[in-house]
């Protein structure tokens, strides 16, 4: 397939690499030109702007940072609405807030562009690995087009529901994580703190109801000391806030995710939002009298 | 003193009442003819847009809901900044973001006028009893021309600093004040789950370290089971979604504001949005069964 795939950034590239590899043509547009050399080696196609790319594909693809970078690449000048041929289909797997993806669909539907919302969970090894998780929101139609691109670039690929529908699941998805990682600092900076190897109980919790991902990939990363991003804290702590306006927004009571959005607001504060989002155990050791480094 | 005045609710009335009481030259814009008629009846001129206001008046005070209201009346359509003279000065005691504060004060000093942030503590009722606590930032020369201004509206103006200086101020007020008011709903959830007199308990409390405004106000509202609105809830909901943003964007972490935002959307959607904030003991009945 002609696909099109703007935003090249720690997620972008790897993704497009992927869709290069299964045989599709790839075209690519990035606002950081050097960005896209990597794709260009590789056989991409670079143009001068989104509206370009769009012009010459069936699907175009953003990656980009928030709402306002999705809107502009979108429906601003030189956007993907400019080029688009009939027919074309507007995917953006960034992270959103669900009313902003809401509302950018609903204008690009107005331009006959069906889009969807389609971002993902992994992170960057689950991006160069092409194992991400894919949640979509939009019509069914368009859905069944980009499949074959999808799977290309994650292993779990889920239609939740209508436009919109794919950013709730994300939201859903930060909120697990984000407690999660909390959740499992908390419990190895307790263990230490109480004389006890952390590393034989996360070994130990493993087996049993405690069970998690997180547990298992970020806490072993919590044992190494290894807080070289993966998913920086910044990131995450931008996810929260999108899903702590959303509970505003909607009058619903998230007690947990509200506390963690704070320990990553501390976080960025005291410079530690560069790391991975894992140095929530620096935080704790800190603010628990320990040197934390 | 030209005095201009928008917004006509439960708080600039009794406001627009005292600079009149005081001899000053009153007019108004109100988006509601009501509104306007009321304003006419107690003495004041009624002009036909912001601009108009503007352009006739040496001061113009704004109460009004959130900041996109403010930066309307202020930069919108036929707004205040079309009318104003250089020299002339916006006080805004509505309560906002200090980020709006900032940005509003900014296109003012393109235009060579002079701008407050001057929000306010104490309610209607310190409205109406000329009692308020006003936290003003600006520019301290032009607090200096305004302050008699502001002293017939209220018994104490701090000037905090620069323009957005009084909206933080204004913040920090909310985030002590509701959290105390959680913190008086859970004294009195705790008592009454006890099966201990709350009103007992409250006035055993009043005598000692614990004792507080909103333990004395609140609290007296608790024991009653008066919910009635005071200040709607919903304004302190809206309040705490713009602390928190600002929290966000300055990475500042607020565990217990953050844990009280929580509780009042829990309230906003169990629809006590129009009663007083003490409607926070009833979230915490509704979830312990009480």
């Amino acid at each position: 397939m002609e696909v099109g795939f703007i935003g090249l950034g720690l997620m972008g590239r790897p993704m497009a690499l992927n869709l290069l590899k299964a045989g599709h043509k790839v075209h690519v547009w990035t606002r950081r030109q050097e960005s896209m050399a990597p794709l260009l080696e590789a056989g991409a196609q670079g143009h001068a702007s989104a509206a370009e790319v769009a012009a010459q594909v069936e699907v175009t693809i953003s990656m980009v940072a928030d709402a306002p970078d999705v809107e502009q690449v979108a429906l601003g000048a030189g956007g993907v609405a400019e080029g688009a041929r009939p027919g074309l289909v507007h995917v953006d797997m960034s992270t959103i807030a669900p009313a902003a993806a809401q509302a950018v669909a609903a204008r690009m539907a107005e331009k006959g562009i069906a889009m969807l919302d389609a971002p993902v969970s992994g992170g960057e090894v689950g991006a160069i690995a092409a194992t991400l998780t894919i949640m979509v929101g939009g019509e069914q139609a368009a859905f069944d087009k980009v499949k074959p691109l999808f799977e290309a670039m994650g292993k779990s690929v889920t239609r939740i529901g209508d436009s919109g529908a794919g950013q709730v699941a994300k939201a859903c998805n930060q909120i697990l994580t984000g407690v999660g990682v909390a959740a499992v600092a908390e419990a190895l900076n307790f263990a230490t703190r109480s004389g006890v190897d952390a590393a034989r109980v996360r070994e130990a919790l493993l087996g049993g109801f405690a069970y998690s991902r997180v547990l298992e990939n970020h806490g072993q990363r919590m044992l190494d000391r290894n807080f070289k991003p993966g998913f920086k804290a910044w990131m995450h702590q931008k996810d929260m806030r999108i899903v702590m306006e959303e509970a505003h927004r909607l009058g619903l009571a998230l007690p947990a995710a509200a506390a963690t959005a704070q320990m990553f607001n501390a976080m960025v504060g005291s410079g530690l939002g560069e790391d991975d989002s894992i140095g929530v155990l620096k935080l704790l050791e800190r603010m628990s009298g320990g040197a934390g480094e | 003193m030209k005095l201009g005045f928008v917004g006509l609710g439960a708080m600039g009335r009794p406001m627009l009442g005292h600079l009149i009481a005081a001899g000053h030259e009153l007019a108004v814009w109100a988006r509601r003819p009501e509104a306007a008629a009321e304003a006419a009846r107690a003495g004041a001129a009624v002009c036909a847009t912001p601009a108009e206001l503007a352009a006739r008046s040496e001061v113009v005070f704004s109460i009004v809901t959130t900041g996109a209201d403010v930066s309307a009346v202020a930069f919108g359509g036929n707004g205040l900044a079309e009318g104003f003279r250089r020299g002339g000065v916006h006080v805004d005691m509505s309560t906002t973001s200090p980020t709006v504060a900032r940005e509003l004060a900014g296109r003012y000093a393109g235009l060579g006028v002079d701008w407050l942030d001057a929000p306010v503590s104490g309610g209607a009722a310190g409205a109406q009893a000329a009692t308020l606590a006003i936290m003003a930032g600006g520019e301290a020369a032009v607090l200096a021309r305004v302050q008699p201004l502001l002293a017939t509206l209220g018994s104490r103006v701090v000037h905090v600093g620069p323009a957005g200086a009084g909206q933080v101020a204004k913040a920090c007020n909310q985030m002590v004040m509701v959290s105390a008011i959680e913190a008086c709903a859970e004294a009195m959830r705790l008592a009454a789950a006890h099966g201990v007199d709350v009103a007992a308990v409250r006035q055993a409390l009043m005598g000692g370290s614990a004792a507080s405004r909103m333990l004395e106000v609140m609290g007296g509202r608790m024991v009653s089971r008066d919910f009635s609105a005071g200040v709607e809830a919903w304004l302190h909901h809206k309040d705490f979604g713009i602390l928190l943003g600002e929290a966000y964007r300055l990475g500042v972490p607020l565990p217990i504001a953050a844990q009280v935002w929580q509780q009042l959307n829990a309230l906003m959607a169990q629809g006590w949005g129009q009663d007083d904030t003490a409607s926070l003991l009833r979230v915490l009945e509704s979830a312990s069964g009480a």
